[in-house]
């Protein structure tokens, strides 16, 4: 199975942790440009038109969910994959809900980020344990119901999934253990993704509310 | 070490200078009309129009003349813009007396104005801004009186007076209020960022500098030293979600696996949803997970453990995992206290399960589980 070349854009204000990321991103994915502010990163991935860009969710003037309302409209293939060492469930629903793919931490191994870009890059959700817990606090069932059932509430086998993810289980180990294959695990996690992003229970509207998303 | 400012006016004008070119007399008319972009000629002839307005085209040209700064040269001296101020009163005067006002309308008119000019503008006089605030408030006064004597019909007296003088207070006191509560809300935001700053040098030197003293004595320990570190300033950036309150499930495991990393060097990444009450069993739960974290960091080989409590509901669900060298669950001798009776024993004897699986090459995961009695 041959892995396409993914092109990315880097935005992070370190230039260290940036000089990291280069340095350990596996060969199947070229950094084609970096940027460190979100007044640089706009016209870039405009111009640059990437298949993911890793966006640190802090950034001087701005944040990342900035990034993502500017360039979302004018680019929509590009999907977004939100880095960060921030663990306020704020920031992390925040740029979420303006529409980031998904969200891992930089303490993650340069193989994990580089398959996490090649999943995001397919169309895919990558959920860190940590982003499956605050989602499963947000959806926590009995409070805080919003107007639409379908998307303010998980399904059993969605938790069950996010109960796993926040357990430190890979997606095949997932698949192996509920007996179902990688593919319905990755679309239980878009179908978890989509709920974050539509949901209007009240948590998340707070959350976004803080964060003056909406 | 008081000196009046030049009037500052809530919007924005341009600046205008006297000008040497195309100047008839000093320079004034082409100076504004340069200023407003329209020919001078149109400048004079207002000015020309004011003096017929019982002269006071030529008072507002001398106050105009006094005012503006010279070519090339900054604002004048404050003697100078002080007669200039004068002079631009006094045509105003002149020119409202001669569209008709009386001067039983001019005269108070004019002292409100001055009172109402003088109270605002009376912090910028330092020390003396009380005494400058009295002033202004006597010339109000003085104002309305002279109002209220002139026009002492009894139709005004009993239905101008009382609304002249709520206006004119409003006009003081609004303006005032306004000033000082802003003064007030810079001060304590001053005083707040202030405080911010300290408690973060305070914070960095106590914490971060040690560390970096510490690693540069000490490289090997490098690892655990940053790892504490991390821990440390996360619970002070991020404390409503990092540290829940002491006594609770969620706060009594985050210690267990923080203790953990400090003794074995590893990372203890933990996540939680939900949280309880510590009684007795959660407390059992605790120095359960407490040994299979030991567990993992000593015999895993590896050095990440994933930990997730999920407290919802009624039902306590713990799991430690690592993806270290694992072993086969059937092949343990039967001495090795730590799975057995630390873990096993502890959660059987609060009525709850504890169930470990692993396999050799993959890593183990340690589930525990409290159902609510």
């Amino acid at each position: 199975m041959s892995v396409p070349l993914r092109r990315i854009v880097l935005v992070d204000d370190h230039d260290l942790f940036r000089a990291g990321v280069r340095a350990e991103l596996g060969p199947t994915v070229e950094i084609v440009g970096e940027a460190g502010t979100v007044a640089d990163a706009v016209p870039l991935i405009k111009d640059l038109d990437p298949d993911v860009v890793l966006l640190d969710v802090h950034l001087p003037d701005g944040g990342g969910h900035a990034v993502i309302v500017q360039v979302a409209p004018e680019r929509p293939a590009v999907k977004f994959l939100a880095l960060s060492v921030s663990d306020a469930a704020e920031d992390v629903i925040g740029v979420i809900r303006a529409g980031a793919r998904g969200y891992v931490t930089k303490a993650i191994s340069g193989a994990e980020l580089t398959d996490a870009i090649h999943r995001v890059a397919n169309g895919d959700a990558v959920f860190s344990p940590r982003l499956a817990g605050f989602v499963l606090d947000a959806f926590r069932e009995g409070d805080g119901k919003g107007s639409d059932p379908e998307l303010d509430q998980l399904t059993g086998r969605e938790r069950e999934v996010l109960q796993l993810i926040a357990r430190g289980y890979r997606y095949k180990e997932i698949a192996a253990r509920l007996h179902i294959s990688a593919r319905t695990v990755e679309s239980h996690v878009s179908a978890v993704l989509r709920k974050l992003q539509l949901s209007s229970r009240h948590e998340l509207t707070r959350w976004a509310a803080e964060r003056r998303l909406i | 070490m008081s000196s009046i400012g030049p009037i500052r006016l809530p919007i924005s004008l341009p600046r205008v200078e006297r000008v040497e070119r195309g100047r008839e007399l000093a320079g004034v008319c082409s100076g504004i009309g340069e200023a407003l972009d329209v020919d001078p000629t149109f400048v004079r002839l207002t000015f020309a129009f004011l003096a017929f307005a019982s002269g006071a085209g030529v008072v507002a040209y001398l106050a105009a003349w006094a005012l503006l700064p010279a070519p090339g040269c900054p604002t004048p001296r404050q003697s100078r813009r002080i007669g200039g101020i004068v002079l631009l009163v006094w045509a105003a005067i002149l020119a409202l007396r001669g569209v008709g006002l009386s001067d039983s309308l001019v005269w108070p008119l004019a002292l409100l104005a001055a009172g109402i000019v003088l109270t605002s503008a009376a912090g910028r006089f330092g020390e003396r801004a009380t005494v400058v605030r009295v002033c202004g408030l006597l010339l109000v006064v003085a104002g309305i009186v002279v109002y209220v004597t002139r026009n002492a019909g009894g139709a005004s007296r009993s239905l101008l007076s009382p609304g002249a003088v709520a206006v004119a207070l409003l006009a003081i006191l609004v303006p005032w209020a306004w000033r000082l509560a802003r003064e007030r809300e810079a001060e304590h935001a001053e005083r707040i960022r202030t405080q911010e700053r300290a408690d973060l040098a305070a914070r960095v030197h106590d914490s971060v500098l040690q560390t970096l003293t510490l690693i540069q004595k000490d490289p090997a320990d490098a690892r655990r030293l940053a790892r504490r570190q991390e821990r440390e300033l996360r619970a002070w950036l991020y404390p409503d979600r990092t540290s829940p309150p002491e006594g609770t499930l969620a706060g009594a495991v985050e210690a267990a696996a923080a203790e953990i990393e400090e003794l074995h060097g590893v990372r203890v990444e933990l996540v939680s949803t939900g949280d309880a009450a510590l009684d007795e069993r959660g407390q059992a739960l605790v120095l359960a997970a407490r040994e299979a974290m030991a567990n993992a960091a000593r015999h895993s080989g590896v050095d990440e453990v994933s930990v997730f409590l999920d407290a919802g509901d009624g039902t306590i669900a713990l799991y430690v995992r690592d993806r270290g060298a694992g072993f086969d669950p059937e092949a343990v001798a039967a001495d090795r206290r730590g799975l057995a009776e630390s873990i096993r024993g502890r959660m059987e004897r609060v009525g709850g399960t504890a169930r470990i699986a692993s396999v050799p090459g993959e890593g183990t995961e340690v589930e525990l589980e409290l159902k609510s009695p």
